[in-house]
Formats: C-alpha cells, structure tokens, sequence
C-alpha cells in the first residue's frame, strides 16, 4: 500500500479552550490548553520531596497527597489561565489510566464532578500518549516545530518503556516495550545502589556530568576520565523491545567486585566509583534506546522522532537522538525538560485532539491502571 | 443560599448519598448501593438521579457532609474528592465527620462506643468514640480476639460492621447491620449539627481518617514542589 506523504495533521480549533487533569503517579497536575497546543496554564504539584525518604512511591501516600493538594492545584491552574470557573472551557480532560490507581481515582473523580458540576463534556485521555502530545505543545509567543507523520515515538519514564508508531495523531501501532524494567525504573535502582539521591534519573545524569568535568580523584588504576569503564547493552537481537535488568545486575556485580556491597546494603561507594558508573549506565541506557528509536525510525520509514517522559528529560539522551535524527534526516521534536515530566498540558493537548474526534467519556469513567496504548499488529 | 445538606459516605461495603435539611438533618432523599470497587463508576450517576428524582437543583445544596472513614480506600478517595470538589465548586462548607461516628449514632450510640471495620481483608480496624477515646487503632485477626476476649472492654456498646468473624458477638454484628441501614440519616444529623455549630473545615485539606502508614512511613505534614510557572 502506498503510504501518503504527509499524515493526517492534528485537528486545530483555535477557539477550544480545555481543562485537563492529570494524577496518574505523583504528580497533581491541572493544566488549561487552548487551540490544542497553547499551555495557558501548567501546574504541576509535585510529591517528589514527599517520596524521597523511602526511595520510591508509596501509593497511600500517594492518593492521599493528590486528595490534599487537587483543588490548590486547579485553583492556581484557573488563576494563571485568568479563568474565573471550570465552566469557562469547551471540555475537561483527564487521565483514566495507566497508572496507580488509588492515584488515577483522585483525579478522575475531580474531573467528572467538574464536569457534572458544570456540565461540560468530559474526554478520557491515556497518559502514554499524554507524553506523546507534550510533542505539540507550546507556551503563548512560542512557535515550535510540528511533528509529521508517520512519526515514531519513545515513551520513556519511570514506569513505561515504548516505541510506538503513529500514522496520525491518535492512531498508535505498538512497535517494541520494555520486557522488564522501565528506563527510568532503572535509573532509580541504579541511583540507590550507587547512593545518590531520589529520583535516580537527575541524580545520575548529575553524578556523570560532574564526573565528566570534575575528573575523578583516586582513581588509581580504573579508566581514565575520558573512558569510562563499559556496561552491557541488551539488544535483544533486531526486535524493538528493550530489557534494562541485565544492565541492573552487571552493576550490581561491579558494586559488589569494587566494594563488597550497594550502597543499599549501607556499604559508602566511592565518589569516582559512583561517577564513573553513572556514566557508563547512562551511555548504556541512552545507546539502546537511541539506537532502537532510529531502527524504528528507519523500519516505519517515519518523518518525524518524537521523544516524551520523564527520562526525556536526559540531556545525554536528548543530544543522542538529535545526533540520530540529523543522520536519518529526520525531524526530532522532544517537549521541553518541564513537559516531559508528569504534567496536565500533555493531556489538554492530548484531550483536544480525543475531542475534536467527538470523544467523549460518561460519568461512569473509571480507572484503568494498566490501559495499553496500542497494541503491535 | 440553599437550605439542603448532601451527605456522601463510601467507608463502608454500603455508599450512601442522601439529601437532607441543612437545619436539622432531617432526610428527604437517599440512595445507598454496594460499592464494591467500583465507586468510581457509580456515585456520580447515582447522585445525578438522586438529584433528579427528588427535584433537588444542585444550587440548592448549603452544605457537605462526607465520611472521612476509616474504611476501603477505594470508597474513601472517590467519596473524598467528589465531595471536595462539589463543595469547593458551589463555595459550599463541608464537614468531614469519622464514619465510625455516624455508625455509632446511627444504633443510638451517642457516648462511649466500639466500632470495629474491616481494614482488608484480615486485619480491623477498632475506633473507640466518646469523650477522650484514643484514636483508631489497626489490629490484625489475633489482636482483635485479644481485646475481645479481656473482659475490661465493654462489649454491650460494640459496632462490628461487614464483618463476620466468628468470634465477634452475635449482638455486635446485628448491631452493625442496623448501623449500616442508618448511616445516611445519621451523617446528615451529625453534618447538620456539625454546621449548625459553626464548623466548617478547610476544603482543600480534607483528607481521609489515617489509622496506620504503610511501614517505614512517617505520617508527612509538608508541602509538595510547585512547578514554576509555565503560562
Ligand atoms: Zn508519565
């Protein structure tokens, strides 16, 4: 079948304003988006400082600080957007899944009574192409490229690893998946057995670019600085899915060759030790998944690389795939640091889209916590 | 202003929603229905056609009532913030009342009383109520016979609700049956009371009961990290 040369291109409406919501983890978010792609408005309230001292997420802890802090969120979202009520928009938008689902709740259930409250229509929004949309996104003034399709994109975050194929703006073929761990997953776990600080993702990128930069005292007889000691990759032969558990475990054995033990087990890594390995993890991580992309990208014969989630956000990932991109000669679009990470404008602008496809969700949404996306075909 | 109190419970296998006199509390609409888990999918509609049914405009709502638990935390998240954001929204008050409390007051119990809720599927939930009792507390299945079986605890005001463990009075449990049926009635009384005496609480803060955290958690009191702003 002959392929098209330009995809569909997003609906626009330039006069649609919406309201969308977003509490799938650990992040409250209210966002207001208007025409599909301009944020009038991003709050995000993040429970980040809150999950620090276990490592990780507590779900209860969770859904109870998205019940504390949703109506400061929408409040301070309806402020900047200079809107006096929820009744002020075309549509309200929000995640039903995947994600926690104590934490999906909360949200969900303050949309729909925003919706029934003040009768609006309702539009139900998968946060995976969430983070795809954040592709679309700008502030007010801004002007940003527009991905074209086909177009492949890289869901990567602390929960999700994919690649996915998208003929037009909602029409997503699941390409390849993590088999084990997410990216960012890894990079938490990594993170605390080198001892650096939650979340794992900025903590590691930090430990590297410091080691890069400061070189590394002591080092004695281990790689020089401009060669850090290598991680396996796992390629799964020519697939297109992603394992990142292998990787997990060759640190955990160099920790325990090195050291006797993670900084886990309470066992004090030292500060060369932890920055060359953030390096090496780190070229590990952002090779495969920038390599997969590009296969991806050449198998589909896509025009455009869109890259969104949390891990995103990685600078050295960032810089990998635009060198991919400019080889492949194709765009590369990847949202802004602050849109790649949980946030309700990524489901406005993916809500918009949903609505002006004449989606709409009853007051009998539920939570789906794990929704797929796509599935391969 | 509207002179009609909404109640919202969801602690308990039984959600209940009713409309009542935001003076007295007196009922004049109610529903209650399983909630299983699936709150989400149902209270909405329900209140939709509790409202419609009995010819009650939203804009004539005063006042909230919700039971903040302890109980499911499926129920008590989707009770919660349905009942926020309706308060919020209409710029209503809204008082969070225990749900042991109306339980209680629902079989006459006023004063001193036990109320013991399923806290999953083994452990309880065992909350002392009257002047000066000690909060909540967990107890797993051996806990609870012990206090039970000590003869220091008075079972002649025990609430046992959902529950069928064998060894909780037969008294208790008939109890927590007639509990069940009045809690409706019962939220909007103590609501209306509540509001009547000048409370109302903090909206935004209301959060459900917390009888235990998950190990390792100590309870938080902080803010969170705001996004700067991204307009
Ligand atoms: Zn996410």
């Amino acid at each position: 079948m002959a392929r098209p040369d330009t995809g569909p291109a997003p609906a626009s409406e330039p006069e649609l304003r919406v309201l969308a919501i977003e509490s799938s983890c650990d992040e409250t978010a209210v966002a207001v988006v208007e025409g599909g792609r301009a944020i009038a408005a991003s709050v995000v309230a993040s429970q980040t400082p809150l999950h620090a001292p276990t490592g990780g997420i507590v779900p209860e802890v969770a859904a109870r600080a998205h019940l504390r802090w949703m109506l400061p969120v929408l409040d301070e979202a309806l402020v900047r957007a200079r809107l006096s009520s929820p009744a002020d928009v075309d549509a309200i938008a929000v995640t039903n899944g995947p994600g926690l689902a104590g934490s999906l709740l909360v949200g969900l259930s303050m949309a729909k009574t925003l919706a029934f409250l003040h009768d609006r229509p309702l539009v139900a929004v998968n946060h995976l192409e969430g983070h795809i949309h954040a592709a679309w996104l700008h502030t007010s003034g801004e002007t940003r490229p527009t991905p074209a399709f086909p177009a492949v994109a890289l869901v990567v975050s602390g929960g999700h690893t994919l690649l996915v194929e998208m003929q037009g703006p909602l029409e997503y073929r699941l390409l390849g998946r993590t088999v084990d761990d997410a990216a960012g997953e890894a990079f938490d776990k990594v993170g605390r057995m080198l001892g650096l600080p939650y979340p794992g993702g900025p903590a590691i990128q930090r430990a590297a670019a410091a080691w890069a930069t400061d070189g590394h005292p002591g080092a004695g007889d281990r790689a020089p600085r401009d060669e850090p000691s290598a991680l396996p990759r796992a390629w799964l032969g020519d697939t297109l899915d992603f394992s990142f558990s292998g990787l997990k475990t060759a640190v955990r054995r160099r920790l325990f060759e090195a050291c006797g033990g993670t900084a886990d087990d309470g066992v004090a890594i030292p500060a060369d030790l932890v920055g060359d390995i953030a390096t090496a993890f780190q070229a590990s991580v952002v090779d495969v998944l920038a390599t997969k992309t590009a296969l991806a990208t050449e198998r589909i014969e896509a025009r455009s690389m869109i890259i969104g989630g949390g891990v995103a956000a990685n600078v050295s990932l960032r810089a990998a795939m635009a060198e991919r991109a400019a080889a492949l000669g194709v765009d590369l679009v990847i949202p802004a640091p602050s849109l790649c990470t949980d946030n309700a404008a990524m489901i406005g602008a993916a809500g918009s889209q949903r609505f002006l496809a004449g989606e709409r969700a009853g007051l009998d949404l539920g939570a789906s916590p794990s929704l797929r996306l796509a599935v391969a075909r | 202003m509207g002179d009609l109190l909404l109640a919202i419970d969801t602690a308990t296998s039984r959600a209940v929603l009713a409309v009542g006199s935001l003076a007295d509390g007196t009922p004049r609409a109610m529903d209650a229905w399983p909630g299983g888990h699936a709150h989400a999918e149902t209270i909405l509609p329900r209140l939709a056609t509790l409202l419609s049914t009995s010819g009650v405009r939203l804009d004539v709502i005063g006042g909230f009532v919700v039971g903040v638990g302890p109980g499911g935390f499926t129920g008590l998240r989707v009770g919660l913030a349905t009942a926020k954001t309706l308060a919020h929204g209409l710029g209503r008050p809204i008082v969070g009342i225990g749900t042991a409390e109306g339980l209680a007051a629902a079989v006459g119990l006023h004063g001193p009383a036990t109320v013991i809720l399923p806290a999953g599927p083994r452990d309880r939930y065992l909350v002392p109520l009257g002047v000066g009792a000690a909060g909540p507390r967990l107890l797993a299945p051996a806990a609870l016979e012990a206090w039970l079986a000590d003869p220091a605890n008075d079972r002649s005001s025990l609430v046992a609700v959902d529950l069928d463990d064998p060894a909780i009075p037969d008294e208790a449990r008939r109890r927590g049956a007639s509990a069940l049926d009045g809690l409706a009635p019962a939220m909007l009384g103590l609501g209306a009371a509540a509001l009547a005496g000048g409370r109302a609480d903090d909206v935004a803060a209301l959060v459900p009961a917390y009888v235990t955290l998950p190990r390792g958690i100590a309870p938080w009191q902080g803010g969170v990290a705001w996004s700067p702003d991204l307009r």
